[in-house]
């Protein structure tokens, strides 16, 4: 992990956040809230949906807007996140924050993955969806929301550390 | 399908409990703002160990006093340029004294500084502190 976080902070991406300005990472960082904003805003919308909050609203088309700001949202925030850890990323080293929140991100990631290769959520424009299958989709939902607050509440308290 | 309405209301009340729970769980200690540091103001005289830094959310420095290693976290790094504290312009070893409010747990070596004296200049990189 050190290795890493050293790596990283040599590189030209490290560099590029400590010299060039003083506004350099809170324009990043900026960008890094409304990835994290967009990305959690679009999962509670989806995942109370899929535990069952709001049934009359068409579960198909609110998943497919709602995933697609999820994923643009996770790409900004990762892309900047990137980034701010770039900045001083051997600080980091010590703080336990990190260790929660990279699994968590990682679990969600994995969760998002199987939703989305499940039968249930390939069948969802097709056809009504079993009983079991909304099961699924609701355990998929809870454990999505789990694992993007762990991820946002172990984040904000590595600054806090 | 009425069923069903009051199950989805069931999950959103819950989920409003469980975040405001959260909200009002969140400690009230701070690296960002004051609560995590001392209303007592210290003063530290010690020699520059790695030299002003304006990356990342705040400016910060290390300096050595008494053999220990203090991190001294500056104001953002706008303010702490506005202030004329630049980076590069305090030599390592330069003997400096930083007057702030040092963080809420003795074992950390950490002050949150509102004012720097080098070489004769004062950088008030919070001025309205004091």
């Amino acid at each position: 992990m050190h290795d890493f976080l050293g790596w990283i902070q040599t590189s030209g991406l490290g560099h590029f956040m400590r010299e060039s300005g003083p506004w350099t990472y809170a324009i990043v960082n900026l960008f890094h809230i409304l990835g994290v904003g967009s990305l959690f805003g679009a999962v509670v919308i989806l995942d109370l949906r899929l535990l069952g909050a709001w049934p009359r609203t068409p579960l198909a088309p609110l998943a497919d807007a709602a995933a697609s700001v999820a994923a643009c949202g996770f790409g900004l925030a990762a892309t900047s996140g990137v980034a701010l850890l770039a900045t001083k990323a051997t600080e980091y080293a010590g703080n336990p924050f990190i260790y929660i929140k990279f699994p968590a991100i990682a679990v969600g990631l994995i969760n998002a993955w199987m939703l989305h290769l499940s039968p249930a959520w390939q069948a969802r424009r097709r056809r009504e969806l079993s009983r079991q299958e909304h099961r699924h989709l609701a355990w998929a939902g809870g454990t999505s929301l789990a694992c993007w607050l762990t991820a946002i509440t172990a984040g904000r308290m590595i600054a806090y550390w | 399908m009425q069923e069903a309405a009051r199950r989805g209301r069931g999950v959103f009340d819950g989920f409003a409990l469980v975040m405001a729970m959260f909200c009002l769980s969140l400690p009230a200690s701070a690296h960002h703002g004051w609560g995590g540091y001392l209303d007592a103001t210290t003063e530290i005289s010690g020699t520059v160990e790695s030299p002003v830094s304006l990356a990342g959310p705040h400016a910060t420095m290390k300096i050595r006093a008494d053999g220990q290693v203090w991190d001294v976290v500056l104001a953002p790094p706008a303010r702490t340029e506005k202030a004329g504290l630049n980076e590069g312009i305090i030599p390592i070893g330069a003997q400096v004294t930083v007057h702030g409010n040092r963080h809420r747990d003795p074992k950390k070596f950490e002050i949150k500084t509102t004012r720097l004296t080098w070489n004769g200049r004062v950088f008030n990189v919070y001025p309205d502190r004091g």
